[in-house]
């Protein structure tokens, strides 16, 4: 850049000596009382900056002076314009004894060294040196970054990322959000507030893009790491983010038919076959079987206690249930309850309890007899 | 033998007959015909209240119409259980006593039939028309019921209204044989229909006054433990089941009200944790099963009784 900008000078250098045709429009010798000014010769900026200089011509002379006006040291990457009076201009005329102002605008390019960089305008034989330090390395590209890369949580969870895309080119650009998960991860993209696959950013500006990550159902805990990336044909950014699954405790319990319902007779007892299934991702142990029954009744588990469930299986546990002897016909209600110290499963029973026939079977016997009475009463009294 | 009807079936036919074309009869009947459509009116009037979403009764709509009444006039059933009675003793209160009087029975046991056939046949006869007659009964307010809410009874539904008509048909049977029983005894029909009017009276105002006046009396006190209570509850309701009208209540409510679970007093071991809800036809006739047991056998032993006193009865002509 250093080099380009001593090219420069000794081309303007070069024009110089093309110039007496022009220059002669000022008288010789009085080019000294056409001076240009301007306050601020030294101005420190950051990459991507504008800066508007505010430059007068003043002619000392006794005559009007018309000059070309031009910048010299200047790559053309530095766009820059002049301007005054609302027009863009090269040239300027100056009454004798008065002066004119106009404005020069420099856009700093983004990709720019840390350094200083001299030029100049020129009009006519008069020079004036402006000088820019850039404070610091400028970049031409794209920036994707998060304050907060890593996230934990259950295999039930959401992850939510925010994450900042920076434009630092000098167009606007259009990304197109990609993220390479796992298989059965799903990634989703929120931008102003709405799933979007791809972001439009303003160059030099910058949009908050929040990421949504859910897990499979069926996730091992463990750490994954997701990269997510923004690029367009020109320009890309990646960035690595990283979610930690802790293991999930869940456990169901219910019957191989799913049928939560069952007829007793009063008295009596029934047996049902239960079924554990640890539906989680991690190992479960000591599960304990409890009920909560009505008064009366007894419901023993066999077996009481199931010592392992790996994560997936399941288990089969034969419940009986004794109904109380006292228990009226209809519904109850009896509750099954799976405990571990990290996750409790129920499932409510209904059970239709039946009166016992025998109390029937006595009526019927009651009646027989009295039936049997009247037979004995027609054949003895029957006179047949 | 073959071709010609066996002398009881001819009895039975006379005796219908005969039943049908009495003016007591058509005055039963149009006093039935009155309360029947009395109690259809006031259950349908009853309907228009909003429905109680918590009531396990809910889905057994149709069963309604038997059993609710907007407060006016009684339900078709408590109407059943108290002017039934009186359809029984009205048909039986004079069957052998009159044919006696007259002269007429002595002449029929001329004839070469049995003598048991006569009151078997008369008996017969007199619940044949009872059981057509309430069958009737409740299959007209079946469907003026269908009419007016349009809504089919279900299966069960219907079920149940039958097994209602079949335990009335046998309560009526029940003071039928009573009555007969009486005409039996007594020479004269006004004696037996008024001891048979009386019983009546006793059992259905008379009877729940007086176990009344023994629960005041041996009411355990307000400190008396539940299972005092319970007992005395118990011992009350066993001294009301005593009552045919009281058993024959209790098993048309269970048979016409699906969410009745119980008759007897409840513990609070048997109802905690028993969920609302109704019960399948056959658990509620095994509920209603002892009721309707006493039923039966009341009627039989009542049976039994006429017949055995009707054997050795010494008839003679005039």
């Amino acid at each position: 850049m250093q080099v380009k900008k001593i090219l420069l000078l000794t081309v303007s250098l070069g024009l110089l000596s093309t110039f007496p045709t022009q220059a002669s429009d000022s008288i010789p010798g009085t080019s000294g009382k056409v001076m240009l000014y301007s306050p601020y010769t030294r101005i420190s900026v950051a990459p991507g900056a504008t800066i508007t200089y505010n430059i007068d011509l003043i002619n000392k002379t006794k005559h009007s002076v018309n000059l070309p006006i031009r910048i010299v040291g200047l790559s053309s990457v530095w766009r820059h314009e002049m301007k005054a009076g609302g027009w863009s201009i090269n040239q300027l005329a100056v009454l004798p004894g008065e002066k004119e102002s106009f404005n020069l605008t420099v856009n700093v390019p983004l990709k720019v060294n840390k350094g200083s960089y001299r030029f100049g305008v020129r009009a006519g034989q008069t020079y004036l040196p402006l000088t820019l330090t850039i404070t610091q390395k400028g970049t031409y590209q794209t920036e994707l970054s998060t304050e907060q890369p890593n996230m934990q949580g259950n295999s039930k969870s959401d992850f939510r990322f925010n994450v900042k895309l920076k434009n630092q080119t000098a167009d606007k650009q259009l990304y197109s959000l990609v993220s390479d998960a796992p298989i059965g991860w799903n990634v989703t993209f929120n931008v102003k507030g709405s799933q979007a696959t791809s972001a439009q950013v303003e160059a030099n500006a910058e949009e908050n893009i929040s990421v949504k990550m859910t897990p499979p159902a069926n996730i091992e805990a463990g750490t994954y790491n997701i990269p997510v990336s923004a690029s367009t044909g020109s320009t890309s950014a990646k960035l690595n983010l990283q979610v930690v699954v802790t293991g999930t405790f869940d456990m169901e319990l219910t019957t191989p038919d799913g049928r939560l319902s069952n007829k007793i007779t009063a008295g009596s007892k029934k047996k049902i076959e239960l079924v554990i299934e640890n539906t989680g991702s991690s190992l479960l142990n000591n599960i304990k079987l409890n009920s909560e029954k009505p008064e009366g009744w007894e419901i023993t588990f066999d077996p009481q206690q199931v010592n392992i469930l790996k994560a997936g299986e399941k288990t089969t546990v034969i419940a009986t249930v004794k109904a109380s002897r006292k228990a009226i016909p209809g519904d109850y209600i009896a509750k099954f309850e799976a405990n571990t110290p990290e996750v409790n499963a129920t499932a409510e029973f209904r059970i239709a309890v039946e009166t016992s026939l025998l109390w029937g079977w006595v009526g019927v016997l009651i009646i027989v007899i009295v039936i049997g009475g009247v037979y004995y009463l027609f054949r003895k009294y029957g006179r047949r | 033998m073959n071709n010609t009807i066996s002398p009881f079936w001819v009895i039975v036919n006379k005796e219908i007959a005969d039943h049908l074309k009495s003016w007591r009869f058509l005055i039963l009947l149009f006093i039935l015909l009155l309360t029947c459509m009395g109690s259809l009116y006031s259950a349908l009037h009853g309907f228009k209240t909003p429905i109680k979403s918590e009531d396990p009764n809910n889905a057994f709509f149709f069963l309604k119409l038997f059993t609710v009444s907007d407060g006016s006039l009684p339900s078709f059933a408590i109407f059943i259980s108290f002017l039934g009675p009186l359809l029984g003793i009205g048909l039986g209160f004079d069957l052998i006593n009159t044919e006696q009087n007259k002269g007429t029975l002595s002449r029929l046991l001329s004839q070469p039939i049995h003598r048991d056939c006569i009151i078997n046949a008369k008996f017969l006869a007199a619940l044949s028309v009872i059981s057509i007659l309430f069958f009737a009964l409740s299959f007209l307010v079946m469907g003026f019921g269908l009419l007016y809410i349009g809504i089919p009874p279900t299966a069960s539904e219907f079920w149940r209204v039958v097994f209602f008509d079949l335990v009335s048909i046998l309560y009526v049977a029940f003071w039928l044989n009573l009555s007969i029983l009486f005409s039996v005894c007594f020479t004269q029909p006004a004696t037996s229909a008024l001891s048979s009017i009386a019983i009546w009276l006793f059992f259905s105002i008379f009877y729940p006054m007086i176990i009344h006046l023994v629960a005041h009396a041996t009411s355990p006190s307000e400190m008396a433990t539940p299972h005092e209570i319970y007992h005395f509850q118990e011992f009350i309701m066993s001294l009301l089941q005593l009552s045919p009208s009281e058993l024959f209540n209790e098993a048309t409510t269970t048979l016409l009200m699906p969410s009745v679970r119980s008759l007897g007093p409840l513990t609070m071991q048997q109802v905690q944790g028993a969920i609302p809800g109704p019960l399948p036809l056959g658990q509620s006739i095994l509920v209603a099963w002892p009721q309707l047991t006493g039923l039966i056998a009341a009627t039989v032993i009542c049976f039994a009784l006429s017949y055995f006193l009707f054997m050795r009865r010494e008839v003679r002509s005039r």
